[in-house]
């Protein structure tokens, strides 16, 4: 590709904030505000909203918007954020995409549509055009576990960087060693600067093919573990970074079965209430709480973490 | 550590004299084991008589330079305790299991395979975790805790999902328990599993390229990993180039590198001569015709 493509944006460690709602189930920018100080304050070099974590489906479009100008306001140019603008429909997301790029975001990132389970031919316009609306660097979301097995393959990609000038990474949620290897061969050389993010805090096999940013949902309850995972892959002390890794890794599965509802009453347990998610997700009920507490006691990491705001 | 694949005459029917040959190629090449018959040994395209007789090759062959271990997976789980039994007699070091194929067996119906296979036979058991291959069957964290307390010969894993977050549930669970548990993947995925805690691999290409095998293996190892990368990214590419057809493409490129072994039983194809040619073309771009060992 021509070497007029945009300087690499290197997103590096990601922090994907939860948004935080009122009882009345709205938006509580307040907290939102202390919220991405938090962020700000505890090792983020970037942040992506409304990742999953934040709730990105359950807000109508106009609601998206004022988060994500919102937080441009609260960040004031401090560190680079992400918008995520993924949709079902294509004309959507590539509206959403040019908000965020209006709005003043430093990149976007999208996954593949929702509900439709499109084949590669499909997924691949669905991108084109949401890559097209905008010239700020887009990132594509690889998260077939969340998108009921809807992936981008190495094929896609290179078929994507043909296309679009914009499209300056993969952010990696298949953990899939053959998919990462492939792309990490290929992509690079078409254009430098291609960048593969670790899509959770799964690292270090993805920083051993060559990771260079990670999302952390988590961060917001252990940010110090995350920052430290990170800097282990980044200077490739990867069996350093295993115990790190184990971790963080008895974390996510303490959370992972209550999704959204698990993260936020897990922030509630570090001194970080954000309140509920929005329905249809439900809060943990009193015995699932109890059982995630127990299992995040169990991990002594998490003491050394940071309690309150 | 190396699978071999199965040489067939052209009439399909085993090539005892060859097999002799592969093996005798990968024990000099490098080989930290052996283990047969894998998919890529067409295991399931052998009869469980034609398993024994080979499997009795190899452990002569071999002849206690590096441990044999006899894959006993079958359609047919009491195949595979006959095949255990078998291995036990004929003096493998070892023997691998996947978890059942076909009936998409429940947790409690692996457990209840495992208790029992490794009941039935003093030898090590290495299991064998491809939820890929088999409708999403696999061993989780918790049944791998259990079967470790409970089996004393339940050494290892061959774990085949080539998945972050699947490898580490194992290896956290398991290491824990047991630090010597043997953490093993397939292909030649050690890049990505070694700093997880893996301690070694199956290989796809060693019958190709064992020099480049044994690179990676020390690189990783050694903790090396730009040039782990650099390989490994070399070694995978080779990994597409075979899985399509894979053994067959395999067993082309052996040909190419003066090591035929024969055809490819039905239903998978044997690689046509232009097929042959594509694989050669793949072969002298990534310098492999140059570094590694033509004809055995």
């Amino acid at each position: 590709m021509p070497a007029s493509t945009p300087s690499p944006f290197a997103p590096g460690l990601v922090h994907t904030p939860v948004t935080p709602f009122t009882r009345e189930r709205a938006i509580d920018f307040d907290l939102y505000a202390r919220l991405i100080e938090f962020h700000i304050g505890n090792g983020a070099d970037s942040l992506a909203l409304p990742m999953h974590a934040g709730e990105s489906v359950s807000l109508p479009d106009a609601e998206r918007r004022a988060l994500l100008e919102f937080a441009i306001k609260c960040v004031n140019g401090r560190k680079p954020i992400i918008a995520q603008v993924s949709e079902t429909g294509t004309g959507i997301a590539a509206a959403l995409a040019r908000h965020a790029q209006e709005a003043g975001a430093t990149a976007i990132v999208a996954t593949t549509p929702y509900y439709w389970t499109p084949p590669p031919a499909m997924v691949l316009e669905h991108f084109v055009q949401i890559g097209s609306a905008v010239e700020i660097p887009f990132f594509v979301y690889n998260a077939p576990e969340e998108m009921q097995g809807t992936k981008v393959n190495a094929e896609l990609c290179l078929k994507l960087l043909e296309r679009r000038p914009n499209f300056a990474g993969v952010v990696d949620l298949s953990l899939d060693w053959q998919f990462m290897i492939e792309l990490m061969t290929d992509a690079p050389r078409v254009r430098a600067g291609f960048q593969l993010l670790a899509g959770t805090e799964l690292m270090v096999s993805a920083g051993a093919i060559g990771a260079t940013g990670m999302f952390a949902p988590l961060a917001g309850i252990a940010p110090k573990l995350v920052r430290a995972l990170y800097e282990l892959c980044r200077q490739e002390k990867l069996f350093e970074a295993r115990a790190v890794q184990e971790q963080i890794a008895a974390l996510r599965q303490a959370v992972k079965p209550g999704g959204v509802a698990s993260l936020k009453a897990a922030m509630r347990a570090m001194g970080r209430d954000c309140g509920e998610p929005r329905p249809p997700i439900l809060p943990l009920d009193a015995f699932a709480y109890q059982k995630l507490i127990g299992e995040l006691d169990a991990i002594a990491a998490l003491r050394a973490e940071p309690r309150g705001w | 550590m190396q699978s071999p694949v199965t040489p067939l005459k052209d009439d399909f029917s085993l090539d005892l004299p060859t097999f002799e040959r592969l093996l005798d190629f990968h024990v000099r090449t490098g080989a930290t084991a052996i283990s047969w018959p894998h998919h890529k040994g067409e295991s399931l395209n052998l009869t469980i008589a034609e398993r024994k007789r080979f499997a009795e090759a190899a452990v002569r062959v071999v002849n206690g330079r590096i441990p044999v271990t006899i894959h006993v997976s079958a359609l047919a789980v009491e195949d595979t305790m006959e095949l255990a039994r078998h291995a036990e007699e004929i003096g493998a070091d070892g023997i691998l299991a996947i978890t059942p194929y076909f009936w998409t067996p429940s947790l409690e119906a692996i457990h209840a395979y495992f208790v029992r296979l490794c009941s039935s036979i003093a030898l090590p058991v290495l299991s064998y975790n491809s939820p890929s291959y088999l409708a999403g069957v696999e061993i989780t964290g918790e049944l791998m805790s259990r079967l470790i307390e409970r089996l004393p010969n339940f050494i290892g894993v061959k774990e085949a999902s080539f998945n972050s977050e699947k490898f580490l549930e194992i290896s956290r669970a398991a290491l824990a328990m047991r630090p010597d548990f043997a953490m093993l993947t397939g292909v030649e995925y050690l890049l990505p599993s070694v700093p997880l805690g893996g301690i070694g691999s199956y290989s796809a290409a060693g019958s190709i390229c064992p020099n480049l095998c044994a690179q990676l293996f020390d690189a990783c190892i050694n903790g090396d990993w730009p040039r782990a990368r650099e390989l490994q990214y070399k070694i995978s590419w080779l990994w597409l180039l075979f899985r399509d057809q894979y053994p067959s493409s395999l067993k082309g490129g052996m040909v190419m590198m003066g090591r035929p072994v024969g055809p490819t039983r039905a239903p998978l194809p044997t690689a046509t001569k232009e097929r042959q040619a594509h694989i050669r073309g793949e072969l002298e771009r990534l310098g492999i015709l140059d570094t590694e060992p033509h004809g055995w």
